[in-house]
């Protein structure tokens, strides 16, 4: 292997951590909103600032990876990638932890009537699942798997659309505060998955140089 | 002792083994001078340069043979450059290698080896018999052209060569022909080599005795030549004529007569080089 | 953008070994086109082919037709030396001949008969100015060429040839011999004249090609594996082979 093929393997092997770690994040906060577990909100916290300093690190090697050995063709299109998903996952883990942050805020869990009507739980299963295939197209560079993820967004962006509804029909019944955590957890998650889907759409950057940026059928 | 002390050594060796080389060949050359010098300088005088041969020693002037080995330089000159540097020109530039080129060319280069004499018999029968010229300056320049043609033939070749392909390919390349690549770029390119071999030849022709004494140069020549056409002597058969006589006052002469042609030889080489090296200045590749 | 020059169904054998096989190639007016290919690929002997300099190699053999504005330059009436007016070269190593800067930039119009003292000053000054070097040497145009630095005889070399008004520059490697600072003159020199000329670069640096070519053909054994436009080559080449070349997975 010549120095920039080791180089291109070594920016991989970061983002898989990347991807790994965000994946970890996720399965926490899923856990911490399902059970309502106040303590794991505080692990997913500590474990932020180690995604942050992965980011900057894999920022660096990225300009590094320019600058000195110039890549072109496909190794320029998986840095230019890289460098995008490295954001994207950033903010992947940036949104598990503002989510855990609202159960910090609130004394008790939240009513189980509403997570049922607005389906947390499965959104909170598509968005892992979402996650997992990703982390999957990326490491074994499967565009067929990337792809699968546009459909799981289009779901997570149906039911957020669903829950202003639902959410209003319950102001009166349930603890107000609680019902605008529900709904911002929603909104975030529906953000992750947009993120995933950016993610997905690098990813085929890379390997195919089809830009799927704002096209509607991505097939 | 190791092995760079032993290298040291080997190089001391060489060093002194070397300088022993060099001043032997200088130490016999000065002794040579020396002693011709010592036997014949007194006897250059005004006279002695302007005067006819005679049968008295202290009469005979060297006049008619140094005039004459002038006339056969020029002469030998005109003849010898045109022919010997067109055919370098057109051995190393214009014909096709083949083996017949190169058998030419190695034959030429043998040419060079030929006793001159042979030259000289060679001439008798072609030059003064068959095309008439009789013993005259014209047959011993042809003879001399002849004998010192390959002298110049190589060293043109070789000037050629010496001159990178990449001149003629930029000279092509903007569309000159090949005459104009050779006459243009690669000749002036190659100048000075050619000078060089130009001079070899020349000193070469100055110094030859046997070939003009079997055409028939004369051994006492009371005239200088007007013609090309006349009889002529040249100084190194004069000298051959001198030591050839018993009377002790002609080795003088022979000796004076010698630094005389020594003398003529180190101008002539003294002028070449001199616009050799100017020519040189221009060229460095 | 017009087709300047065409190769079409292109052979060429040296003796019975073949160095290009059936190369079709239209090159277009006013563009930088750089081939590029491992060493021994046939570029260089493409590149000669345009203004017949593989005619001085015995064993050279073509097959097919060569068309300098739609003339094919291989039929017998044609002069070369008329050809060599249109299309000019410079070569790896600057070669400028062993005489002073004027008598280099006159040589190549000069050998077509001008005299004319003032014609020839114009025409040196003109070239040495397009060049971008008389600047630098206008003060001496007596100097002997070999005297200038190796940069500056690369760029004298362009200027002779850009005296005879070619339309057409043929390029072979002309700054694999300079150090960065004259590359970089002589690729900032390139892409001013493409507005006036037609060239063709054959460059071992892949980043130079990517610097300052339009279209890039990439050779490999003979063959070509792909012409495209150079952001195209670059970003998403349609052939592995180009792609394992260009991003170093085989020399």
């Amino acid at each position: 292997m010549n120095n920039l093929e080791e180089e291109i393997s070594a920016l991989k092997q970061e983002l898989l951590k990347m991807f790994s770690l965000v994946g970890k994040q996720w399965k926490k906060t899923a856990s911490a909103i399902l059970e309502f577990d106040q303590d794991i909100a505080e692990e997913i916290s500590s474990t932020e600032t180690r995604v942050n300093a992965l980011e900057i690190a894999i920022d660096r090697d990225c300009e590094n990876i320019l600058a000195l050995l110039s890549p072109v063709a496909i190794d320029m299109r998986f840095v230019l990638s890289a460098y995008k998903i490295n954001h994207e996952l950033e903010r992947i883990g940036d949104i598990a932890e503002g989510i855990a942050n609202y159960i910090c805020e609130n004394e008790s869990a939240y009513p189980k009537e509403v997570l049922e009507e607005v389906g947390l739980k499965t959104m909170l299963e598509q968005i892992l699942s979402m996650i997992s295939d990703i982390s999957y197209a990326f490491e074994y560079e499967d565009t067929k798997v990337a792809r699968k993820i546009f459909k799981k967004d289009k779901m997570l962006n149906k039911y957020n659309a669903d829950s202003v509804t639902i959410i209003l029909n319950n102001m009166d019944i349930f603890d107000r505060q609680k019902l605008l955590s529900i709904l911002s957890t929603v909104r975030e998650i529906e953000r992750a998955g947009d993120s995933v889907k950016s993610i997905g759409e690098e990813i085929i950057f890379h390997l195919e140089a089809k830009v799927l940026k704002h096209v509607e059928n991505k097939d | 002792m190791n092995n760079s002390q032993i290298n040291r050594l080997k190089d001391k060796t060489f060093n002194y083994f070397g300088i022993f080389c060099t001043l032997i060949g200088l130490v016999i050359l000065a002794f040579f001078i020396g002693s011709i010098f010592y036997d014949g300088l007194r006897r250059i005088d005004w006279d002695f340069l302007t005067s006819l041969p005679s049968r008295k020693a202290e009469k005979a002037g060297i006049l008619t043979a140094w005039v004459g080995s002038i006339w056969i330089v020029i002469f030998t000159f005109i003849i010898v450059v045109p022919l010997g540097i067109s055919a370098g020109i057109y051995l190393e530039e214009y014909a096709k290698k083949s083996r017949l080129s190169s058998l030419i060319e190695v034959n030429i280069s043998n040419l060079a080896g030929v006793p001159s004499i042979i030259y000289g018999l060679l001439s008798l029968e072609i030059f003064v018999r068959l095309f008439g010229m009789g013993n005259s300056i014209l047959a011993g320049s042809c003879t001399l052209a002849l004998l010192v043609l390959p002298i110049v033939i190589v060293a043109t070749g070789e000037a050629l060569k010496a001159v990178p392909h990449s001149i003629r390919a930029a000279s092509y390349a903007l569309g000159a022909s090949k005459w104009q690549t050779v006459w243009e770029q690669v000749l002036p390119a190659s100048f000075g080599g050619i000078l060089t071999g130009v001079i070899l030849a020349i000193s070469r022709a100055v110094g030859e005795t046997a070939p003009l004494i079997v055409i028939g140069a004369l051994l006492y020549v009371p005239f200088t030549p007007s013609s090309p056409m006349d009889e002529f002597t040249v100084l190194p058969i004069q000298i051959f004529n001198w030591i050839s006589r018993p009377q002790h006052e002609f080795t003088t002469n022979a000796a004076a007569a010698i630094i005389i042609l020594l003398l003529i030889t180190f101008i002539m080489n003294g002028v070449a080089v001199y616009f050799r090296n100017k020519w040189q200045k221009k060229i460095n590749w | 953008m017009e087709n300047v020059l065409e190769a079409k169904n292109v052979n060429v054998f040296y003796g019975d070994f073949q160095a290009l096989k059936n190369i079709n190639m239209k090159f277009k007016k006013n563009a930088v086109t750089a081939l590029i290919g491992p060493s021994g690929c046939g570029k260089s002997t493409y590149l000669r082919l345009f203004n017949r300099m593989n005619d001085y190699i015995d064993s050279f053999n073509l097959q097919g037709e060569i068309m300098v504005e739609n003339k094919n330059i291989y039929n017998k009436e044609i002069v070369v030396e008329e050809l060599r007016k249109k299309v000019g070269m410079v070569f790896q190593k600057p070669n400028p001949f062993p005489k002073s800067i004027f008598e280099n930039v006159a040589y190549g119009l000069k050998i077509q008969g001008v005299t004319n003292k003032a014609v020839l000053k114009n025409a040196v000054r003109k070239a040495l100015q397009q060049a971008a070097l008389w600047d630098e040497v206008k003060l001496d145009l007596d100097k002997s060429a070999l005297a200038l630095s190796g940069g500056q005889q690369q760029r004298l070399c362009i200027a002779r040839t850009l005296a005879v008004e070619p339309s057409i520059i043929l390029m072979d490697e002309p700054t694999s011999a300079l150090d960065p600072i004259a590359t970089a003159k002589v690729e900032e020199l390139i892409r001013e004249l493409k507005q006036k000329y037609t060239i063709i670069i054959v460059t071992h640096n892949m980043q130079q090609a990517s610097r300052i070519s339009d279209y890039t053909a990439f050779f490999y054994m003979g063959d070509m594996i792909e012409y495209n436009k150079t952001d195209t080559i670059f970003t998403n080449p349609q052939h592995e082979r180009t792609q394992n070349y260009i991003t170093g997975r085989f020399g």
